[in-house]
């Protein structure tokens, strides 16, 4: 591909001797024709177009190159071309008239430079524009790039910027400015997000094939027809709804829908029977159908906890002092499950600690004491159990300060008065051994 | 126009700051100390005093000054926290008229927000001082990890200082503001936040002075005051073991332990050893007792290690939240008075696999941070830009108890957020809309905001209608929240507003309270 040159202020009109009907174009690039009406800078056309960058501005070459369009006006003699605040100096020139801000809104009298409000109502006009392009960065830029855009443009948008002062209307253009600004940085600094928004902004119309790609090109007969439609930036729910694929069919939708309501009640039969394991894998199924319904998910999880429940009562009621390091294992996995469920649950988490000091499992058996004295601090008993794992650890102040506590809770108690006399035996007697 | 300050409310010291000519600056009381410590008495011939004289009274007088007012702000009185501060002070807490927390002192009742007042129209007072003119405005620090009361009543307490709070910040991202300000460069750094009471660590993006905040994270109630505490538990089990007598019932003992022991652990982040030597601690039928103890900084790191464990855990987890890993920090920043403990910093060092800035003073960086935030609102020459984010995630409640986020904590504001739902019951005509701040998936673990109802739904079958629910936090933190109904267009909407522990009318009799006060001081 050869160089293009880009004279980015340079306005164009379709040259009046040619005939473009035997182009061979796809849509998007008939739309980018369709765009040039004597009036447009090639710095505005490459960006409505709909198509990358890059591959506007070849079009555009293209097409001089054959003569199809010529120049009508030299933006070059205007202001510098890149600067579009300077452009708009002269409200009678053809930037001024392209970009089309209004301004009879920029009011001297407030406490904001004329300036900064032209580049506000400039900026306000861009903002239907692809997310890339609002920030100015290219397709699928580095998260460092976009950050810096994002960070450039927020020192100059920032609502902050004019706290307290009075700027009139600009307030809630700057407001809305810069939410989408925001909006654009989530979503390019996104790799997922940003890949759906790069999909549906390539293709801005019907045609989901890549515009680009010759293979899917139109004939030129019809690349009349889809033009005439303005890119209209697409609505927030509209990005909502392509961003859930699963929405966009409804037929389909309802159809998966309903089958899933239908398995669903079966489910609810079995559970009714007490056939848990069918109930599980019938809701299993309607969720395969309709992976968004919470209702179905949250019956998976009660259904779930009832199952773990069944099997755990056993072990709940029984006393973990009898059980084989096998079964005690095997109840360990099971709580692990409910807890999985009911993480805060004082019984179970007493009950994985314990079983967990039995196994030897001790930083296990310290998270889960924890747990339980955040929820229930008051218990003599909660608080001795976790002395006992903490002087398995070896962390002699943990044990003492848990064992006083249970001593302060209940001076009755006397597993925590002997405990913490065997402790504070131990820590002096190891103590006197370090120094001696 | 008058200037505007920038405070950090500590939880034990205060500190004020003013951008002068461009730079940053730490007001000095008039006693010369640039803290003021955030204490409140009552002498026994019923004197009000604040901070140095406050404190310097403490101990003859502990039932009457009140300290660490911060750890009970905006909570409500049956709060652990709260239950937890009842056993530990020597001053009384009593439940108040709206379930808070109120402090009785000199035979009469404080509120929280009206401790937190007077702290700060004392540092107001050494502003003026300082400025030779009056102060009107300031922006006024926070933990990251305060929830919406919290921060009301902080304002409130503003108010009844007399000051009108243009912005309550999180003290972490204050402290990145005052470390980037006059740094060119893009730097991620670490802001780890140790101070009296409380524990932050935040995350942040700092390039040409713009400040972004990715996460933070941080434990309410855990702070030097609990290291404090742990040297008075060993002191009080030393000393019962050796003496046979138990000083927990003593107040003034207790706090001249509680000083002594702050002290020592000040001195062990320079030494190896300190002699704890208090006299005439507590006597008996057979005399005077004698308190003399040896503390060793391994005495003291070993009696504190699973707090500095913890903290680390925090900045485990923060990271996880901000996505990046600790090698990706370019600069730690140490905040808060604890954070000059070697074994903290080693900690921190080790975890991050590099050395902590040495360029910013811990207990004066979140102040200079305000200032700076301060000025860069109200000055267009300071260019510092903070893109300020919501501490705590937004959401509606949905079927069957869940909470649905629709934006979550650390977002940037301003924002506009929206999310489709529906109806669970066939010819549902009306949805109620539950707005709720908080972390917890279960709605009712979450702090109601405001309710409203969108009827008006057209008949249809359930999961037919679509509803966007649309989120919006302006520029100083105003939440709107509206419902739509995108098949008739039905729309309803809410404002929230947020609400301390105090009304309207209660802060206007406290202010007109303490107007006369500052009479009487006067003359």
């Amino acid at each position: 591909m050869k160089q293009v040159e880009k004279p980015m202020e340079q306005v164009y009109a379709l040259a009046f001797d040619r005939d473009a009907t035997h182009l061979n174009l796809t849509a998007s690039q008939g739309y980018l024709f369709s765009r040039i009406d004597g009036t447009t800078p090639w710095r505005l056309l490459r960006e409505i177009g709909g198509l990358p960058l890059e591959e506007a501005d070849t079009c555009l070459a293209q097409w001089i190159e054959e003569g199809l369009i010529e120049v009508v006006s030299d933006g070059s003699t205007q202001a510098s071309p890149v600067d579009a605040a300077s452009d708009a100096d002269e409200p009678e020139s053809e930037q001024g008239a392209a970009i089309g801000i209004d301004e009879s809104q920029i009011d001297d009298r407030l406490e904001i430079d004329s300036e900064a409000q032209r580049r506000i109502l400039e900026f306000e006009t861009t903002l239907g524009l692809s997310y890339d392009r609002l920030l100015d960065v290219p397709r699928g830029a580095d998260p460092k790039v976009v950050k810096r855009a994002y960070f450039k443009l927020s020192k100059e948008f920032h609502p902050d910027r004019y706290f307290r002062r009075e700027i009139g209307n600009h307030a809630a253009r700057l407001e809305q400015i810069f939410k989408k600004i925001l909006e654009a940085y989530e979503i390019l600094s996104d790799p997922d997000l940003c890949q759906l928004e790069n999909q549906q902004d390539s293709s801005p119309e019907t045609d989901v094939g890549s515009p680009l790609d010759p293979a899917t090109e139109s004939s030129g007969d019809q690349n009349a027809d889809p033009i005439p439609q303005e890119p209209q930036p697409l609505s927030k729910l509209e990005r909502l709804r392509q961003r859930m694929p699963f929405k966009i069919d409804h037929a389909a939708i309802a159809a998966r829908r309903h089958k899933a309501q239908e398995i669903f009640r079966a489910a609810e039969s079995s559970l009714k029977a007490g056939r848990l394991s069918e109930a599980e894998a019938n809701i299993r199924i309607a969720i395969s159908f309709d992976p968004h319904c919470a209702e179905f998910k949250e019956a998976l999880g009660t259904v779930r906890i009832q199952a773990a429940g069944t099997r755990a009562t056993k072990l709940l009621n029984g006393s973990s002092e009898r059980m084989s390091d096998g079964e005690l294992r095997e109840g360990l996995t099971l709580l692990e499950d409910i807890l999985i469920y009911r993480p805060h649950d004082p019984k179970l988490n007493e009950r994985a600690a314990r079983i967990c000091l039995q196994l030897g499992k001790f930083e296990l058996a310290k998270g889960y004491v924890e747990t339980l004295i955040e929820r229930v601090s008051e218990s003599s008993e909660h608080h001795v159990l976790a002395g006992r794992i903490f002087r398995e650890l070896n962390d002699v102040e943990g044990a003492v300060s848990a064992f006083e506590m249970a001593l302060k809770l209940d001076g009755e108690n006397l597993d925590a008065r002997r405990a913490l006399a065997s402790v504070r035996l131990g820590a002096r007697d190891s103590a006197r051994g370090g120094k001696s | 126009m008058s200037r505007v300050i920038g405070i950090d409310l500590g939880t034990t010291n205060s500190c004020v700051a003013v951008v002068e000519n461009g730079q940053p600056t730490v007001i000095p009381n008039s006693g010369g100390y640039k803290t003021t410590p955030s204490m409140f008495g009552i002498s026994q011939d019923g004197k009000r005093l604040v901070g140095h004289l406050a404190k310097r009274q403490a101990i003859t007088n502990a039932r009457n000054t009140i300290s660490a007012a911060k750890r009970l702000i905006g909570r409500r009185f049956d709060d652990p926290e709260v239950q937890k501060s009842i056993d530990l002070s020597p001053f009384e807490i009593v439940r108040g008229a709206n379930d808070d927390p109120r402090i009785k002192a000199g035979g009469k009742t404080f509120t929280c927000p009206e401790i937190s007042g007077i702290i700060l129209r004392e540092m107001k007072r050494v502003a003026e001082e300082y400025l030779h003119e009056t102060v009107q405005e300031a922006v006024i620090t926070v933990p990251a990890h305060f929830n919406d009361t919290q921060r009301q009543c902080t304002k409130d307490a503003g108010k009844i200082a007399g000051l009108e709070v243009l912005r309550i910040i999180n003290e972490p991202t204050a402290a990145a503001l005052a470390y980037g300000m006059n740094r060119a460069g893009e730097e991620r750094i670490a802001v780890y936040d140790l101070g009296g009471g409380t524990f932050d660590i935040s995350i942040l993006d700092i390039s040409d002075g713009v400040v972004e905040v990715l996460a933070t994270s941080g434990k309410t109630f855990l702070g030097g005051e609990d290291f404090d505490r742990r040297i008075v538990e060993h002191l009080l089990e030393w000393f019962e073991e050796t003496e046979g007598m138990d000083l927990r019932g003593d107040t003034m003992a207790l706090q001249r332990l509680k000083d002594a022991s702050e002290k020592a652990k000040c001195d062990l982040s320079m030494r190896d050893t300190v002699e704890i030597n208090l006299p005439f601690i507590a006597s008996d039928s057979e005399g005077p007792r004698h308190l003399n103890y040896e503390l060793t900084r391994e005495n003291l790191e070993n009696l504190v290690r699973d707090i500095v464990e913890g903290t680390i855990k925090s900045v485990e987890q923060c990271c996880g939240d901000a996505g990046v890993k600790p090698e990706d920090i370019d600069q730690i920043v140490l905040v808060g008075g604890q954070s000059r403990m070697p074994l903290v910093q080693k900690r921190v060092t080790e975890f991050f696999g590099k050395r902590p800035h040495k360029g910013v003073n811990p207990d004066e960086v979140v102040g200079l941070g305000a200032a700076i935030h301060a000025a860069a609102l109200l000055d267009s020459e300071n260019d510092m830009l903070l893109l300020d984010v919501t501490p705590l995630s937004l959401g509606i409640g949905t079927f069957g108890g869940h909470f649905a986020k629709l934006i979550d904590r650390n977002t940037t504001v301003p924002v506009n957020k929206g999310h489709t739902f529906t109806t669970t019951q066939d010819d549902q005509s009306a949805v109620k809309i539950r707005v709720l701040q908080g972390e917890s998936d279960l709605a009712g673990e979450n702090d109601l905001l405001g309710e409203f109802v969108l009827s008006g739904i057209r008949p249809a079958p359930k999961g037919e209608p679509e509803i966007e629910v649309s989120f919006d936090i302006d520029a100083n933190g105003i939440v709107s929240v509206s419902a739509r109904d995108l098949a008739t267009d039905q729309e309803q909407s809410i404002t929230v507003s947020s609400t301390g522990t105090l009304s309207d009318s209660e802060i206007d009799e406290i202010i007109e309270e303490h107007d006369l006060y500052e009479v009487q001081l006067r003359d």
